[in-house]
């Protein structure tokens, strides 16, 4: 750990800020906000705790602190749920985190021009549980649905398993507040009204500021969509012989036009025999299935009652076996919870062991998935044979696309790590490995990451190939905003903007 | 794999000796990184703490085997718990992986197990030390604010006037906060056996049930209360013990077979279930109406913790003249009166925070009372109810089945 910058009078200034109270330099808190879920290399824990915590309660709040720091030159790293699957919220130089799980009101319901105005702290099944009286829902709906709070879904971009219906969390979220990196506090959205979704004014800020993974900012407030609660669930998983049937059966399905389409989820073989193999909950199937498809679709009962008929037709006509309503019902209704079930891989010759689950995504177009999805494995099959920490759990691919959800996928690699044995040569093979799947999506035409963000270890080598000229776009935009380079340092190679000095 | 066959709970030693037994259970929650658990949490709803969350009171085992953290760090971030086992029923883990392993997320276990760690090296938090201190002394829980001293001079005060006897097959086990605050719930159980014709007698001497020091990490304390109550039971012929607090069913049913094994052969039962089984057979008529607009407090212990829910909603819907608005049990996995697990006793703000928060979601449905089946739970419950514009009154469902028996 380097010498820190907070030194007491900092606390003290922090503390006049934010009150005695939400000011923590203890070590517990400390150690307990190094971290995020996966991919966190356990063995370096200590390299990653930051020197002080501050739980905020108001947007003044935010801005003061973030003043502060450039006044004494401390990093500033944003965290909301720390839920992520990338590494935004790990602090890579220690400073100030900024917590803003106290900042968790709704603090105006519109129920005449449907949106609800929240602090960034607020959980999504929190805030569906004050919505649903009212008929109405936020509908973001991503694995992490129960734990993950709206800060955090702007600040990575979030995706949305019910994207293909409602939208991910880009076209969910109207207009924020944000308290940029010297301390401001603006307003952004697609144009200025608060409450507007579509304008042609100026440049559209709230982009800029979705998914930069806390490198230009401070989320303290949010206006979010509401959605008429629907009617009507439905879900139907198919089952296939082989992948080929599968992949082509999803690209049907994801083009049917369907408007009530949610999503459709590919699940492949790896993904299949990994369930067999490990998932207690996973009900089980003929070995002759092979692949699984599942599809939702949500909407009025007139309009989810016909659609799901022809959902089940283009199912069967490409090759699929509807599984029936027993698996269809309760996997969907369990998706959240099933997001990364295990607690348990194996080692190659059976052996269970404990192990963390680690996701590798990207955004890969339909005709791409047979190609990317032997050289993933093939990538994961290689440090296997090295490393006996390294399990395959399979693949699974999301229609990935808000409202007209065919062209390109979430697709995603699930790779158990038994932590416990982690070492630094094991590490750096696994970052190596990330770099590995990174540089296949790119040759193939796709996107780093879909929905975690792009710049943990390994992977964000290759965003600056994926952005091409953009790339010096986006070091611009953070030197100007960011001039002494206090909002999350080192993230998303963004010191490559000061490499002359600081401005 | 499984670290279920060896930790138990508290078992004392050295901080090494902790982390080699937790460190599997420990990772396991980890390694997930859900996080599933924290919205549910009485205690994180209220503080937005990680360091209270049930993430990090496993994250800490790791963080302390890393040479990270020790128990000196981490020891107060465990007062914020109530017990109540939410978040191991909202853990993926021991949803999708339970049957298989025989695994199971245990919080609470690993909470009494740290706190067990604490006291074994000198880290006091000074209030549960002046309540166990003082429990030692009295034989029975410092109970604030009484309506009777707290002494083993007035252990049975609740039932002057009953005529209850002592001793015998059956035994009526009276917990401290009925015995010497809210007297009317054991007087309301005592006369509910008696019209049923149920035979029982009371303990020659009830000393604490030793629930709360276990708690509070004092565990051979929480033994010697035991061994004495086990004596006790076993020198009057005792085969069956009858208990109305949700915390002494966990003590008698989890804490008791812990500590004594195969000796421990008593049959242990819960008042809402045997109630339920007096009013179905009808030794029991419910024939007063009841003019109330209820709802029905899931006890902690009791729904999260046990899995029982039924019962005491059957007994609300036998009574007459009783409109029941009733929420789902599953919902009220997140509802709480913060009153377990010594948290009333070291932050006595968050109790009345939590309590006050589900009085709230009470008074959302336009009732007049919150019925609840945990004495612990109705002394916060009722202060927060008094204080609102529009007052929530707060029953025990005895009170209120004695009120349609005609007993009270």
């Amino acid at each position: 750990m380097t010498a820190t910058l907070v030194t007491d009078p900092v606390i003290d200034e922090l503390i006049g800020i934010c009150g005695p109270d939400n000011v923590f330099a203890d070590k517990s808190s400390r150690v307990n906000r190094a971290r995020v879920p996966a991919p966190f290399p356990v063995h370096r824990w200590a390299e990653h705790v930051p020197d002080v915590v501050v739980l905020p309660t108001t947007a003044e709040q935010v801005s003061e602190v973030v003043k502060l720091a450039n006044r004494h030159r401390i990093p500033v790293v944003p965290r909301a749920g720390g839920t992520g699957l990338t590494d935004g919220a790990v602090p890579l130089r220690q400073g100030i985190v900024v917590d803003v799980k106290l900042m968790n009101k709704i603090l105006e319901l519109d129920l005449d021009d449907r949106t609800v105005t929240v602090q960034p702290g607020i959980n999504m099944l929190k805030l569906n549980e004050e919505l649903q009286k009212y008929g109405v829902i936020y509908p973001d709906d991503p694995a992490s649905y129960p734990c993950s709070l709206v800060g955090g879904r702007i600040g990575t971009s979030g995706w949305s398993l019910i994207g293909g219906r409602y939208g991910h969390t880009r076209d969910l979220v109207i207009s924020f507040q944000i308290v940029l990196p010297t301390g401001e506090l603006i307003w952004v959205g697609d144009g200025g009204g608060r409450k507007v979704r579509k304008s042609s004014t100026g440049y559209q800020l709230k982009h800029l500021f979705m998914g930069h993974q806390g490198t230009l900012g401070i989320v303290t407030e949010a206006v979010l969509e509401l959605v008429p609660r629907p009617e009507a669930e439905f879900a139907a998983f198919f089952s296939y012989p082989d992948y080929e049937t599968a992949w082509r059966s999803t690209g049907a399905l994801a083009r049917s036009g369907l408007a009530t389409l949610a999503g459709v989820v590919l699940f492949d073989e790896w993904k299949l025999a990994y369930l067999r193999r490990d998932d207690e909950a996973y009900i089980p199937q003929p070995d002759d299935v092979r692949c699984v498809v599942a599809t939702a679709m949500y909407g009025t009962t007139d309009e989810v009652r016909p659609g799901a008929k022809r959902l089940l037709r283009i199912g069967k006509d490409t090759g699929g076996a509807y599984l029936g309503d027993e698996i269809s019902q309760g996997d969907w209704a369990s998706r959240h919870d099933r997001y990364a079930t295990p607690l348990h891989g194996r080692l190659r010759d059976g052996q269970v062991v404990p192990m963390s689950w680690h996701c590798e995504d990207a955004s890969i177009n339909w005709t791409q998935l047979p190609a990317v999805r032997e050289k993933w494995h093939d990538i994961v099959a290689r440090l296997g044979d090295r490393f006996r920490i390294f399990d395959d759990w399979g693949m699974f691919a999301y229609t990935n696309a808000a409202f007209k959800p065919w062209g390109d996928y979430l697709t995603e690699i699930d790779v158990g790590i038994w932590e416990q044995e982690l070492d630094d040569e094991a590490w750096d093979a696994w970052v190596t490995a990330k770099r590995d799947i990174a540089a296949v999506s790119i040759a193939h035409g796709g996107s780093i990451s879909a929905c975690h963000g792009a710049c943990r270890a390994g992977e964000v080598d290759l965003v600056p190939e994926e952005m091409g000229g953009g790339w010096d776009v986006m070091k611009k935009v953070k030197r100007v905003l960011d001039p002494l380079n206090i909002m999350n340092p080192g993230k998303y190679l963004l010191d490559q903007a000061y490499e002359d000095g600081p401005s | 794999m499984s670290s279920t066959e060896r930790a138990d709970g508290p078992a004392g030693g050295t901080e090494e000796e902790f982390v080699q037994e937790w460190r599997n259970a420990a990772y396991n929650c980890y390694s997930s990184g859900h996080k599933f658990c924290r919205e549910v949490c009485p205690v994180m709803q209220v503080t937005r703490n990680e360091v209270h969350t049930p993430t990090a009171f496993h994250a800490n085992v790791v963080a302390m085997e890393k040479g990270l953290l020790s128990i000196a760090d981490v020891a107060r971030d465990y007062v914020h718990c109530t017990g109540c086992g939410a978040c191991e029923l909202r853990c993926p883990n021991t949803l999708f992986t339970g049957d298989f392993y025989r695994f199971r997320t245990r919080t609470v276990q690993l909470v009494k197990a740290v706190r067990a760690l604490a006291v074994d090296q000198g880290i006091h938090q000074p209030g549960w030390q002046r309540w166990v201190e003082e429990t030692s002394r009295q034989k029975s829980e410092p109970v604030l604010g009484g309506e009777v001293p707290v002494s083993q001079e007035h252990v049975r005060d609740w039932a002057a006037g009953l005529d209850l006897p002592t001793g015998g097959e059956t035994i009526l086990f009276c917990d401290c906060e009925g015995a010497f605050h809210r007297t009317s719930v054991p007087r309301a159980a005592a006369k509910i056996l008696k019209a049923a014709g149920v035979e029982f007698g009371l303990m020659r001497e009830q000393w604490c049930c030793g629930g709360p020091a276990a708690e509070m990490g004092y565990v051979e304390r929480a033994k010697e209360f035991a061994r004495h109550n086990v004596d006790d039971w076993r020198a009057v012929g005792a085969k069956r013990i009858i208990v109305f607090d949700p915390h002494d069913y966990i003590s008698f049913t989890e804490d008791y077979p812990n500590y004594f094994g195969d000796e421990f052969d008593f049959e242990i039962v819960l008042f809402v279930e045997l109630l339920a089984e007096l009013i179905r057979e009808g030794r029991l008529p419910l024939t007063n109406p009841v003019d109330r607009v209820v709802t029905y407090h899931d006890a902690c212990r009791l729904n999260k913790r046990k899995g029982i829910h039924a019962a005491p909603r059957e007994v609300l819907r036998a009574i007459p003249g009783l409109t029941f608005k009733d929420v789902d049990h599953v919902t009220q996995w997140s509802y709480c009166s913060g009153a377990g697990g010594g948290l009333p006793i070291e932050r006595p703000d968050l109790t009345a925070e939590i309590s006050r928060r589900r009085v709230e979601r009470a008074a959302e449905l336009d009732v007049d009372t919150l019925v609840s089946a945990c004495v612990w739970s109705e002394r916060p419950l009722t202060e927060q109810g008094g204080k609102r514009a529009d007052p929530i009154e707060v029953l025990d469902l005895l009170e209120i089945v004695a009120l349609s028996a005609g007993l009270a």
